[in-house]
């Protein structure tokens, strides 16, 4: 399957929620400690190449990217510093990004569309805190500051409308109703800082979590004393995970052991399939909600990778 | 901004309600995001957090000695609130405060990167004789001299396995820090007396500890050359000797042999050439002299006497 050479060092990539052969590569310059950044719009093209649509250049990292989904152009983008921009790939670069949000105070480190109501999109951020936006308002509706260090990950619920879950350095999860003036949950998850959370599509109650200890928890949060699987394999933080969109029980993690992982957490031997296509820090993951088993991934290595889950990502 | 229309269904919306049993969460309210959150009282547009009101904000010292969240661990001094000048060092890797944690690196000490070039313990031991235990010297010298000390390809024997314990040397850098570049707690306060003089110590210790690798190495060498030279004279004595017989054997003593040796009446059957191989004439002749004399008394010799 094919990959894609970008100018700089991989941070995000996410599948597009309208178009299964479309996907969108946040990088930044100098594995994001200082320069610029890029969000590259692509195309996987019927020669098995992947093909670039349009890309967006930044003042500063991007961290993370996110496709709206409520309107199959829009792209939502979590800069390093501090901002968070929205960009149009139906309009040309000159008039892009079409908004760009100052709030945050730190750098962002995470965005997320809501994927029910579709309305809306969260942001976490450096500054311990995590943001509410809507499309229709200039400015955040609600800001969440409970965590006491870095939120890495704010994930909304693919179930409800109004919940979602964040991890930050201080080592907790918490569970968040947007209603609620506090945080409904909170638990200790981990014994270092929680890099990456994400739910399971097919159980509300369940919830995954990655660290620094180099582990993947997975948590039922109506009884987060215990968890439900605990994954090891990984040599070094886990940086990414998501849960499969089409298969209840499979989750794909990525490390800065330049692995790619895909586990299925309720078996004895859970580690499913290793993949050491990158020769840097691999640093994103996605699957597409379209074709079952698509998985893309991107490095510090500069490259993003398509591939089929089971085949060899490098090989074209 | 025109909205488009929706997606299609994602894969789990399709699988039909999630079977895990009730969750905990309240059924979501109808509305939109912004009028939801607006209608339940919690709404706070644009509110911008700063880290002076954070409320667990400390300054970035008294971080890393008080501060605690409610899990009991300890709050690392974030990257941009370091005093450490440098950008590099100071944002470190983004993502890589993630991944400075991750390494153990930026423990409260600072000696998290470098304490393995040996501890105050070693340095202690190198003033104690033997200058025991350093990764400097451990590391780089053992390693070294166990390679001669394998011993198989000089027949040594393991004469020098042991020798990789004493090469230790003082270690470096011990429990100064602050000669750390990438120390983010700031430039160092200046040293006390005892810190320099432990310093000037270590500094003659280091030394001297140099020079005796210097002697350790040269007699090494010497030592070698000169059992190399031992066993290749050893060796050469039979090398010699050999070679002398064959020569012998070829070109002068078969000759020879014959016109010195005479044949000895009743003397033992043999081949001229073994009995010479055997021991000089004279010798041959002092032997086989008696024998053949007994031989007479008691054998056939006798009778012919008789």
């Amino acid at each position: 399957m094919p990959s894609f050479k970008t100018p700089f060092n991989g941070s995000a990539v996410k599948f597009s929620p309208y178009y299964e052969t479309r996907l969108a590569v946040g990088t930044a310059q100098n594995f994001g400690i200082v320069g610029n950044g890029a969000v590259h719009v692509l195309d996987l093209t019927p020669g098995a190449a992947i093909a670039q649509v349009v890309a967006f250049n930044t003042n500063d990292g991007v961290y993370d990217v996110a496709f709206a989904e409520d309107n199959d152009n829009l792209l939502v983008a979590a800069v390093a510093d501090g901002s968070v921009k929205l960009w149009d790939v139906a309009r040309p670069p000159s008039a892009n990004p079409i908004v760009s949000l100052q709030e945050h105070t730190q750098e962002v480190q995470a965005v997320d569309y809501n994927p029910v109501r579709k309305d809306s999109f969260l942001t976490a951020s450096w500054d311990d805190t995590v943001k509410l936006w809507t499309i229709d308002r200039p400015a955040s509706i609600r800001t969440f500051k409970e965590h006491t260090y870095c939120v890495y990950s704010a994930v909304w619920n693919p179930r409800h409308a109004d919940v979602f879950a964040s991890v930050s350095g201080d080592v907790t999860v918490r569970i968040w109703d947007v209603r609620e003036p506090q945080s409904t949950m909170v638990f200790p998850a981990h014994e270092m800082e929680i890099l990456s959370c994400d739910w399971n599509k097919y159980d509300d109650c369940m919830v995954a979590t990655a660290s620094v200890d180099r582990s993947i928890k997975v948590w039922d949060v109506r009884s987060f004393r215990v968890p439900v699987a605990v994954l090891n394999g990984h040599g070094f933080p886990v940086k990414k995970i998501k849960f499969s969109p089409h298969q209840r029980n499979m989750i794909l993690s990525c490390s800065y052991d330049m692995t790619v992982c895909m586990w299925n957490y309720q078996i004895e031997d859970a580690l499913v399939w290793r993949y050491d296509h990158h020769t840097e820090f691999a640093v994103g993951i996605d699957m597409n909600p379209f074709v079952e088993g698509l998985i893309a991934s991107c490095g510090w290595d500069e490259l993003v990778y398509v591939w089929q889950h089971g085949t060899d990502p490098r090989a074209f | 901004m025109a909205t488009g229309s929706n997606p299609p269904p994602k894969p789990w919306e399709q699988a039909g309600a999630s079977s895990s049993g009730p969750a905990p969460f309240k059924p979501s309210s109808p509305g939109s995001t912004s009028g939801v959150v607006e209608a339940s009282g919690t709404a706070k547009p644009g509110e911008i957090v700063s880290s002076a009101n954070r409320p667990d904000t400390v300054s970035a010292a008294d971080r890393s000695v008080v501060n605690r969240n409610a899990f009991g661990r300890n709050i690392p001094s974030r990257p941009w609130e370091s005093n450490y000048g440098n950008s590099y060092g100071g944002v470190g890797y983004n993502s890589g405060l993630n991944y400075q944690t991750g390494y153990g690196s930026g423990s409260g000490t600072g000696m998290g990167m470098y304490g393995s070039y040996g501890s105050y313990g070693s340095y202690g031991n190198g003033l104690g004789g033997a200058y025991g235990g350093g990764g400097y010297g451990s590391n780089m010298y053992r390693g070294g001299y166990g390679m001669y000390g394998g011993g198989g390809m000089y027949g040594g024997g393991g004469m020098y396995n042991g020798m990789g314990g004493p090469m230790g040397g003082p270690g470096m850098g011990g429990p100064y820090a602050d000669g750390d570049p990438n120390n983010p707690y700031g430039p160092p306060s200046p040293p006390g007396f005892w810190m320099s003089f432990l310093r000037v110590m270590s500094g003659v210790v280091d030394f001297f500890g140099r020079i005796s690798v210097l002697i350790e190495q040269n007699t090494h060498a010497f030592h070698m050359l000169m059992s190399a030279l031992l066993q290749l004279f050893d060796r050469s004595g039979m090398l010699y000797g050999e070679l002398a017989r064959f020569v012998l054997r070829l070109l002068g003593i078969r000759t020879r042999s014959r016109k010195a040796q005479p044949p000895i009446p009743g003397g033992p059957p043999g081949h001229p050439d073994q009995m010479l191989i055997e021991g000089p004439p004279q010798q041959q002749k002092l032997i086989e002299g008696p024998k053949a004399g007994w031989d007479n008394v008691w054998g056939e010799g006798g009778s012919k006497a008789q």
